[in-house]
């Protein structure tokens, strides 16, 4: 009923998915409690699921974005099936199964994470379990979960005690840690670009290249400043050229608007001249504060001056961006940045 | 028979469906009914205490302009040359301060307006800056001797529908259409009888021939506030080479907060 | 009765009960027609583009006149994507602003459906709807033209459009954030058109900036189709964006070195905007030119010299 999907890394080799490990109780607490933890990092998380709206709407070609609680979802259907870019809460799983059945009667059959942020992979485990592996014909057997592997990394943590933890359900499957990894699907390349150290060292964009649509994960999110999670490798620096790389990626249809679609982690579908006005203010700030270091200013003279002053009316407060600024050009990431061919 | 009645009562009941809430009967040639005065027939209050904010034209406005400077103003040669010899001074001991203060400008001079009925057919405009007043005449003809003043004579009207020349018993009955013309909530006023004056204070000059436009539009903002906008158009062959057309906006105030009266000056 | 007499009073009946499906139509005004625009108000701002640090009349918060100031007119060019950025919906009115303005009908009804305006600035093309719609949620998509809907109040229409793109409210810094709404109201008297546009910024604004402008109706005009296509123009790093930092743009005190003007007056704001300014204003820091030097006539595009006035000479015959 589905055709098999192929699918290839770059340079042709052939990576092994991971094996399942153990888990101890220990790790399983620890991966939930760092779950509680991202999530609770999230502003605006609700506690009542029950009120939470579900919207799905058509982007172009195959594309349709989910807008509810938490981050943005993207869902790709056709003849081979479903395939998600996040998954938002698990107790929303069921609703976000009915909105998905609602356009495509297939199985999901992947799942991308853009980031290890408890809002964005909340829903792994309940989606994941409805669906088949996306390599495989048959149905049911549970759906493949691609991320980069520091989001593996950041989610199976050693606990304090060095134990390796092991399997968990909603534990991606198939992570990569190439520059970029590929599968077509739905009659279309869809590309999964890791942009490193970005919001966090996991990030990955998903570009969908027949339907011009790119899935930015929390790398741009129009209506808030960005959180550089700075704790998990998220720095200024890769976050602004992870923007200007959308911005490679992105063709406008018309004098700066339409073309290429933009799902943003957070907030309404986008085009090509919002994320600019988002990188110029990123950009800008960062200038700013990197003039205020060069002066020698303490981070609590830094964030007095307040180098986001201009965009606070748009944006909201910005002393959280402003820390996350000053300690990455502080403190710049160990991981070059990567200059890709296209 | 039973046909023709069906017929009769159909097409009845689809004349008065066709009729327009509140539309006028169609009017057939015959002597003009009587005017209503202004006041009765006025389809929007524009009295009250109005202020300019001033969001356009700032440096033209709010300060007097260099002289020579003419921009936006589309003035003829003889404007322009004429323009060169301004010289506020000069006005002053002639006793001619309020010359940028008539019709054909007032309305631009940053300040406020105080709007009420002087009579029945009778709108009076005061103005704080320069302690103008301007009375537009409703139901009414300038005089044959009016003598020119800085504010002239205004004729007034509430906007009338707009109709084409066509033949109106062509509205009698309204199968294919209907020419009831716009339901207008606007002010209608032309100004002659000017003396010559400037439009602007740095000497832009109009002539005694000029002849002032204005359509006054009332509308409420989504917050509630009451405003209007003042179209102006300044006919002058001499000065103009085209009708000179600005748009002046004005706030309602709750009451005459800021009313201060000020002599006309010349800088 | 006859098949004769049948058939007429069949099809006359036919022709009411047609007629009568339609209900009423209140006629309002013919909005549609080639206009030309008149800048007879701030005519080198619109025409040319306005001086930078220009903030005079624009009631400016704080935050917006910070990041007018970071603003670089390199901008323009440097950054790629910014070189064929069209004027919004709203802007687009004040700038280059030559409009023809159709109205669509529903071929059941006859009733009207929507107005379409363009303006070959851009090729902006907009469309006002008439029929009652309403607004998309606020997470769909936003464009240079948002989306508008129109209700008639009287002889006046007014039209409201939300879902735009972040632009100008005046384009040599001061920027229009994309939570904005516009309400403009359209009067049309015998050959003019006005239009006041009531921008409400909560992001830049501290209160609403009403601005109206006006065409004249002119069956002659023939609007183009304009075309952009961006091109590095200067070798720069990817991803660079000039900037002032704050404090460090050194072009602020130009407008009101070059013009007269008390400094604190071309910082914008609400508090200069009110007649009661002028008793307050402080002197200007350096005085006026005893003439005018820079736009001294300036109606048309043609006619907008830089340098004109005494030394330009007058203005070309018509």
């Amino acid at each position: 009923m589905y055709s098999t999907v192929g699918f290839k890394l770059q340079w042709g080799r052939c990576v092994q998915s991971r094996r399942f490990r153990n888990l101890t109780a220990a790790g399983i607490a620890l991966w939930m409690a760092a779950t509680a933890f991202a999530q609770a990092n999230r502003p605006g998380q609700p506690q009542n699921f029950d009120n939470v709206q579900l919207h799905m709407i058509p982007v172009q070609g195959n594309v349709y974005m989910l807008i509810g609680a938490g981050g943005n979802m993207t869902v790709q259907i056709g003849n081979d099936g479903v395939m998600l870019v996040d998954t938002m809460f698990a107790p929303l799983a069921d609703r976000i199964a009915a909105e998905i059945k609602k356009i495509s009667p297939g199985p999901i059959r992947f799942i991308i994470n853009t980031h290890v942020h408890g809002d964005h992979i909340g829903g792994n485990a309940a989606l994941a379990k409805m669906g088949a592996p996306g390599s495989s014909p048959t149905e049911g057997g549970g759906a493949t979960i691609i991320a980069h592997e520091n989001v593996v990394n950041r989610m199976t943590k050693p606990a304090a005690g060095g134990e390796t933890p092991g399997a968990t359900p909603g534990l991606p499957t198939d992570e990569y840690f190439t520059p970029t990894k590929d599968v077509y699907f739905n009659s279309e390349p869809v590309f999964i670009i890791h942009e490193p150290n970005a919001h966090t060292d996991g990030d990955s964009i998903v570009l969908f290249r027949r339907s011009d649509t790119i899935s930015t994960g929390d790398i741009f999110t129009p209506e808030r400043y960005p959180f550089i999670d700075v704790e998990r490798g998220g720095s200024v620096q890769g976050l602004i050229a992870a923007l200007n790389h959308i911005l490679h990626l992105t063709v406008p249809a018309h004098l700066q608007e339409g073309g290429t679609r933009v799902i943003p982690g957070h907030g309404r579908l986008c085009d090509e001249a919002d994320v600019v006005e988002y990188r110029d203010m990123v950009t800008i700030v960062k200038d700013r504060v990197e003039a205020m270091i060069k002066k020698g200013m303490t981070l609590d003279q830094v964030k007095a001056a307040k180098p986001t002053f201009d965009y606070d009316t748009q944006y909201g407060s910005g002393d959280a961006f402003t820390e996350g600024v000053f300690k990455s050009l502080s403190n710049p990431p160990k991981t070059p940045t990567v200059k890709y061919l296209e | 028979m039973k046909k023709s009645l069906l017929f009769t009562v159909l097409f009845s009941a689809v004349m008065v469906a066709q009729a327009p809430q509140g539309a006028q009967p169609p009017v057939l040639p015959g002597p003009p009914p009587q005017a209503r005065p202004g006041k009765t027939a006025a389809p929007v209050d524009f009295t009250g205490y109005w202020v300019s904010p001033v969001m356009e034209d700032w440096r033209w406005r709010m300060v007097t302009p260099v002289k020579g400077d003419f921009a936006s103003v589309p003035i003829t040669a003889e404007a322009f040359k004429e323009g060169q010899n301004w010289d506020p001074a000069k006005d002053e001991a002639a006793g001619l301060q309020c010359k940028a203060y008539g019709a054909a400008a007032v309305m631009r001079v940053p300040g406020r307006l105080h709007i009420t009925w002087q009579d029945d057919n009778t709108l009076k405009i005061e103005t704080d800056a320069g302690t103008q007043t301007r009375l537009f005449h409703f139901n009414s003809k300038a005089p044959a001797n009016e003598p020119a003043s800085w504010q002239g004579y205004s004729e007034a009207n509430w906007e009338r529908p707009v109709r084409g020349e066509g033949d109106p018993r062509n509205d009698i009955p309204p199968i294919f259409s209907t020419r009831t013309g716009t339901r207008g909530k606007s002010l209608e006023v032309v100004t002659t009888h000017l003396r010559p004056g400037y439009l602007r204070k740095n000497g832009v000059p109009y002539s005694d021939n000029a002849r002032v436009e204005e359509f006054y539009d009332y509308h409420k903002a989504p917050n509630g506030d009451e405003w209007f906008t003042v179209t102006t158009v300044v006919h002058d062959a001499k000065y103009l080479n085209v009708p000179f057309i600005t748009s002046t906006d004005f706030k309602k105030q709750r009451d005459a907060a800021g009313w201060n009266p000020t002599p006309c000056s010349t800088r | 009765m006859t098949f004769r007499t049948k058939l007429p009073i069949t099809t006359i009946s036919i022709f009411t009960f047609a007629f009568a499906l339609t209900g009423p139509v209140f006629a309002q005004v013919d909005l549609t027609g080639e206009w030309a625009p008149a800048y007879h108000e701030d005519g080198p701002e619109r025409l040319p583009g306005p001086e930078l640090g220009d903030y005079m009349g624009i009631p400016i918060n704080d935050n917006a006149r910070l990041r007018a100031d970071s603003y670089d007119a390199d901008r323009i060019s440097v950054v790629t994507e910014y070189q064929c950025r069209p004027h919004s919906a709203d802007y687009g009115m004040r700038g280059l602003g030559d409009l023809r303005v159709t109205r669509q009908i529903d071929p059941t009804t006859q009733q009207l459906v929507a107005f379409h305006t363009y303006m070959p600035a851009w090729g902006s093309v907009r469309t006002i709807w008439m029929d009652g719609r309403p607004h998309p949620a606020d997470y769909m998509p936003h464009t240079w033209q948002g989306f508008s809907t129109g209700v008639w109040d009287g002889n006046m229409l007014v039209v409201t459009t939300t879902h735009l793109k972040a632009n100008y409210l005046r384009r040599n810094g001061i920027s229009s954030s994309d939570k904005r709404t516009v309400t403009e109201y359209w009067t049309r008297h015998r050959n003019y058109l006005t239009v006041v546009e009531y921008v409400d910024d909560p992001v830049m604004l501290t209160e609403p900036l009403v601005r109206s402008q006006n065409w004249t109706l002119d069956p002659g005009q023939e609007t183009h189709r304009m075309f952009c296509e961006y091109a590095p123009e200067v070798p720069a790093e990817v991803g660079s964006v000039p900037n002032h930092l704050p404090g460090a743009n050194p072009f602020l005190h130009e407008v009101a070195d070059w013009y007269g003007l008390p400094y604190e007056a071309t910082r914008g704001g609400a508090k200069t905007i009110y007649p009661e300014y002028k008793l307050s204003m402080p002197q200007p820091e350096q005085p006026a030119p005893a003439h005018c030097e820079r736009f001294c006539v300036c109606s048309v595009l043609l006619d907008c010299n830089l340098h004109g006035g005494a030394l330009g000479g007058p203005p070309p015959a018509r």
